[in-house]
């Protein structure tokens, strides 16, 4: 089976932000892998592990970006394809998906693997996007992904419950986090990670428009969520500071 | 004229609340734009449930009623979706956020070339298409954004707006629809649903939390008994989810659910940024945890430091007493 | 893997970058592993990198707008009691133009720079596809056979080289596990150091501070702001931030039951700091412990057959009331580090003698003749009338000194007569004048 997944080079949401001018500044521009992508090459691997196969990783950002797709590879991932861009893009998820379709047009494939979203935007829309512009069968959300006489049967979190489907190949899933834990690279997939291919694509080459006015969706500005103030810490005798606490919430915020 | 059209989400024959919250914003900005307000509704049973609509104020109701529609697929409800716009060549089309309206959304906007904008908390129209506010940066952020042209497609976070009543008599139309199901590339295999008949935690006035802190048996008990006394919604932290201790559709955050109750009490939770983005709308915030420096104490109105297995019991005892007075 | 190394480095601090640098510059292969998540992720210290090693590994780092923060231009010693502060206070344009004498780094930010200039540094070398920079990895053992060094064990499995720099820091387990280190340190001889990190709008740091362009301010603070533990402050200007933060004696924080967040919130709250910080958001607080630059914990010997030890995992370190060093030292010993196995590659021989020539040269940089020079400003800090007394007695006189009331003003003599008094005797004077004379 040949696996693509694609993964997403995104801020780490953990790192000091700030809002200047309604403009979003990270201080340390630390960038990661999008948690959710990890979690899909984590489940490729699985499944290569099991049944044998492929997997090549698609990224599509700037050349620093590059370190992102080594991380995939260190995981395990036989190769990459990066698709060059400037990085000063207002690219949105049908930018991304419109040039991923146009990379996977000619490519043959069992299956594509996507993250459920990006765990900065939480978007969640590029991976349904690609199945849609390239018309393959997808599911999303998926927690558990198995592979049955070539085709996969994915299990995705649904509002109530789970569901179990079958997506024939070629097909797409989207990945939560929820399905594993990615690994982190060992010394020895860091090292051999130099040396697999790594295609390098300038988005130029590839014929598909994503100028500037063919972008439909534009942040305008970020603002500060407005905080909440931290309320009153009780500590002490427990049964004293239950009982202060729950008939509190009945005086005083009437929502017992 | 042209309309603004809302999904309604329908769970079990019941119409989830976030679509009405979605509705009623619907309304008000027809009113105020001079345009109608659809709302559809594509279930096994539609016609019934679309009886219930009318309460809510459309200007119209469609609805598409077929049997495929009786559980969760994207084939053919992505069909049914882009058939309706095609019909009605609607400005806005609005959904709740939910995995189901989630799952489709961006194939509908990449098939329909729309623009679209997922989980928004707060929109409104332009002249050039639909101005809205989402939050970002595991919801650290709030960021505005403008999607341009017609139809824009949005998901609307639960909790974003109230539902306002008011009836109308509103027709009901009902669309055509076949579906082969030759054309229903995946199929469904089974569906393991969340045992027991539970409260919806994104539609619960009280939600109850569990992370890590809640170990064993006896832990989930007082949790039981708690959510029992408060008539609440029980929800959980990803260690607790991830671990299997409770169901993977219960959990909080930014993976999980968005929760906007009334009262959320947070129990051995931490408090980390991806459990508070699906929470921390929440009108008040109570926090139990042993460890004082626990981040979800920032945000907590009011933060129980202590054990949970000391400070649960006599917080349910004194519930129970107020309750009953 | 049965490819072999020249070198490997453990720990991507300053210490360890400088080596990297170094090796790559010198066409060396090798590898540098750090545990955390990437270079600086773990390094949370910061502060002022002083001297100009920094353009010795990036020449013209000035040019580039990254990695540093500010340059110092304006230091400041601050004696301090609970309501006032005294300080000695230098600005020099002498000092505004690079190399720079000193810049502050914040180190998550600037380890991971100085990191990619390594990484450009390899690719620029005949090694390119051969060395590596591995985070998130832990080095578990030092791998030795018959008494030499082969090499080290990360995640289970086994690597080779002909040598390996440790700069693990002031936790310096492998350095332990070698046995160049005892496994018990006395508390008396460790710090630990607290630190947060305060946003302001740029605007109002610059004005604040008298900043011009990307020139900073380090301030030194002794007295009060320990709160009679053992030890001293700091304030330094970054970008946009402010680092500010103690050092504080591990030993005398246990005796006297204080914790260091406490101790820094309260220094936060004196009515002159508060003033200082107004209006700033902390966005960072961290905590790690600090060798104290006495030399009884350094370890006598920094070297085996293919093993050297730099930066702070060798207790390289010094605090000597006017400033820390700790940053400088790690960057100049992990390029002599580098040096020597460099010299040893071209030998062909990573034995005793030849690791041994790091040390020589270790004694012959300024590094070990300051630690050897400063040892009793080292102690002279932990002395109670130098962290208690002397700031109150300081302070006191400068609170007589500069009142002027409607009535007949003392001569300032029979002020500070007053002053020492009222906090010391004189004896205890003489005792600090003398030493302080020879310490310094
Ligand atoms: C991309 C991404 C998405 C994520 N999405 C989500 C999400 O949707 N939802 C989510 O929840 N997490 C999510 N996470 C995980 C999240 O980062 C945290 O790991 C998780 O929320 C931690 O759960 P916890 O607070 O229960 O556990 P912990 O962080 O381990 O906290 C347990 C707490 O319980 C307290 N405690 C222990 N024993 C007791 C006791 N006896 N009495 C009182 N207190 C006690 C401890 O002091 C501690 O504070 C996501 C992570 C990533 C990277
Ligand atoms: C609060 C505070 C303020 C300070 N202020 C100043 C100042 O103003 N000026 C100054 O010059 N100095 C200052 N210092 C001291 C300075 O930070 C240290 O001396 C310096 O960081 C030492 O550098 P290093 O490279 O030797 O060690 P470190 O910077 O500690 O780096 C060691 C690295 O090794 C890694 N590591 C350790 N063990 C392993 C292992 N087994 N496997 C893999 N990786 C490992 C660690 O993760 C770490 O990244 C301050 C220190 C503190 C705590
Ligand atoms: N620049 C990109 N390069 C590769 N894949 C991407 C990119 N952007 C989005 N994706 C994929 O789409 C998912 C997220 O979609 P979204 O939330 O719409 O941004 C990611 O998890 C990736 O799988």
């Amino acid at each position: 089976m040949k696996f693509y997944v694609c993964i997403k080079q995104v801020p780490d949401v953990n790192a000091p932000l700030q809002i200047k001018d309604g403009q979003l500044i990270q201080d340390a521009d630390r960038n990661i892998l999008n948690a959710y992508d990890a979690s899909a090459v984590e489940e490729a691997l699985v499944m290569k592990e099991a049944h044998g196969g492929e997997i090549e990783v698609v990224l599509i950002g700037p050349e620093k970006a590059k370190e992102t797709i080594r991380k995939a590879l260190a995981m395990g991932a036989d190769s990459g394809s990066h698709i060059i861009t400037n990085g000063d893009e207002s690219y949105d998820s049908f930018s991304y998906a419109k040039i991923l379709a146009t990379f996977f047009k000619d490519k043959e494939y069992s299956y594509i693997l996507c993250g459920k979203q990006s765990q900065d935007t939480d978007s969640g829309l590029t991976g349904s996007m690609l199945a849609g512009l390239l018309g393959i069968p997808y599911a999303t959300n998926a927690v558990g992904l198995e592979v049955t006489n070539g085709s996969l049967t994915v299990k995705r979190q649904g509002d109530t419950g789970q569901e179990i489907i079958d997506v024939p190949s070629p097909g797409l899933v989207t990945c939560s986090n929820d399905m594993n834990d990615p690994r982190i690279p060992n010394l020895k997939g860091i090292m051999q990670s130099k040396r697999k291919p790594v295609d390098t694509i300038s988005v130029a080459d590839l014929v598909v428009d994503v100028s500037s006015e063919s972008v439909k969706t534009h942040v305008l500005s970020y603002e500060e969520k407005p905080t909440r103030q931290p309320g009153k810490k009780y500590e002490g005798e427990p049964e004293e500071v239950a009982r202060q606490v729950a008939r509190l919430l009945d005086t005083a915020e009437n929502v017992i | 004229m042209s309309t603004l059209l809302t999904y309604i989400s329908v769970n079990d024959g019941k119409i989830k609340r976030s679509s009405l919250e979605v509705l009623s914003r619907c309304n008000e900005l027809a009113s105020l734009h001079g345009l109608k307000s659809a709302a559809l509704v594509v279930d096994s049973a539609a016609a019934a449930i679309a009886d219930q609509l009318k309460q809510y104020g459309p200007d119209t109701i469609y609805t598409i009623e077929n049997p495929i529609f009786k559980n969760h697929l994207n084939t053919p409800l992505l069909r049914a979706l882009s058939r309706v716009m095609e019909e009605i060549n609607p400005r806005l089309v609005a959904f709740a956020s939910t995995e189901s309206t989630k799952d489709i959304l961006g194939a509908l906007a990449a098939n329909s070339e729309a623009a679209s904008l997922a989980d928004v908390s707060e929109f409104e129209l332009t002249e050039a298409g639909v101005k809205a506010k989402r939050p970002v940066m595991a919801s650290k952020i709030i960021s505005a954004v403008e999607a341009k042209g017609s139809p824009v497609i949005i998901t609307v976070r639960s909790g974003s707006y109230d539902v306002t009543e008011k009836s109308s008599d509103a027709p009901i139309e009902s669309i055509p629809f076949s579906f082969n199901d030759d054309e229903l590339k995946i199929t469904l295999k089974e569906i393991i649903s969340a045992s027991g008949d539970k409260i919806d935690l994104s539609e619960a006035e009280t939600v109850i939390a569990a992370g890590r802190g809640v170990k064993d048996e006896e832990g989930r008990k007082l949790i039981d008994e708690l959510a029992s006394v408060l008539n609440a919604g029980i929800g959980a932290s990803r260690a607790l989810t991830e671990a299997g201790v409770y169901d993977p559709s219960l959990q909080i955050g930014q993976t999980g659910k968005v929760v906007s109750p009334q009262l959320y009490i947070g129990i051995g939770i931490s408090g980390a940024i991806q459990h508070v983005a699906g929470m921390a709308n929440s009108k008040v915030i109570v926090a139990i945890n042993k460890d004082p420096d626990a981040p979800i104490f920032e945000i907590a109105d009011y933060g129980i430091v202590g054990d949970l297995y000391k400070i649960l019991p006599p917080f349910i005892d004194e519930l129970k007493k107020v309750k009953n007075n | 893997m049965d490819e072999k190394f020249d070198c490997i480095i453990v720990g991507a601090g300053v210490a360890g970058l400088a080596a990297a640098m170094t090796l790559a510059r010198n066409n060396m292969k090798f590898l540098l592993i750090e545990k955390g998540e990437f270079p600086g992720s773990k390094n949370v210290s910061g502060g002022v990198l002083w001297g100009n090693d920094l353009a010795k590994l990036v020449p013209d780092y000035w040019e580039e707008d990254a990695g540093w923060e500010r340059f110092i231009n304006h230091r400041r010693l601050t004696f301090m009691d609970d309501q006032s502060t005294f300080s000695v206070d230098f600005k020099s344009s002498h000092f505004n133009d690079p190399p720079y004498t000193g810049v502050v780094v914040l180190r998550s930010k600037f380890d991971r720079w100085l990191a990619e200039k390594v990484q450009e540094a390899i690719d620029a070398s005949d090694y390119a596809m051969d060395s590596f920079i591995a985070p998130n990895v832990l080095v578990e053992e030092v791998l030795q056979k018959d008494g030499k060094t082969v090499g080290i064990k990360a995640g289970g499995d086994e690597f080779y080289s002909d040598s390996v720099i440790l700069a693990e820091g002031v936790n310096n387990l492998l350095t332990r596990q070698v046995g160049l280190q005892d496994t018990y340190v006395p508390a008396d001889h460790m710090l630990t150091g607290v630190k947060e990190v305060i946003r302001f709008d740029q605007k109002v740091l610059e004005d604040r501070f008298q900043l011009n362009g990307l020139s900073g301010m380090s301030n030194e603070f002794v007295g009060y702001a320990t709160n009679g533990v053992e030890g001293g402050g700091f304030l330094y200007t970054n970008r946009d931030t402010i680092s500010i933060g103690l050092v504080l004696g591990l030993k005398d924080l246990r005796e006297k039951e204080q914790t260091p967040y406490d101790i820094l919130n309260e220094f936060k709250k004196h009515p002159v700091i508060a003033d200082t910080i107004r209006g700033g958001e902390v966005v960072e607080y961290s905590a790690h412990i600090v060798s104290s630059g006495d030399k009884r914990v350094m370890p006598e010997k920094l070297y085996k057959p293919g093993l050297v030890v730099c930066g702070e995992a060798a207790n390289l370190l010094l605090n000597a009331g006017k400033a820390i060093q700790g940053m400088d030292y790690a960057m100049r010993s992990g390029i002599l580090a580098a040096e020597a196995i460099t010299k040893a590659k071209e030998k062909v021989d990573f034995g005793e003698e030849a690791m041994k020539s790091y040390q020589t040269a270790l004694e012959d940089s300024y590094i070990m003749k300051d630690i050897n020079n400063f040892q009793d400003a080292v102690h002279l800090l932990h002395d109670p009338v130098m962290t208690q007394k002397m700031p109150n007695l300081i302070c006191d006189f400068g609170r007589n000194f500069f009142s002027i009331k409607n009535e007949p003003t003392p001569k300032s003599r029979n002020m500070l007569r007053g002053a020492i008094k009222r906090h010391a005797s004189y004896w205890e004077l003489i005792k600090l004048g003398a030493k302080s004379a020879k310490a310094l």
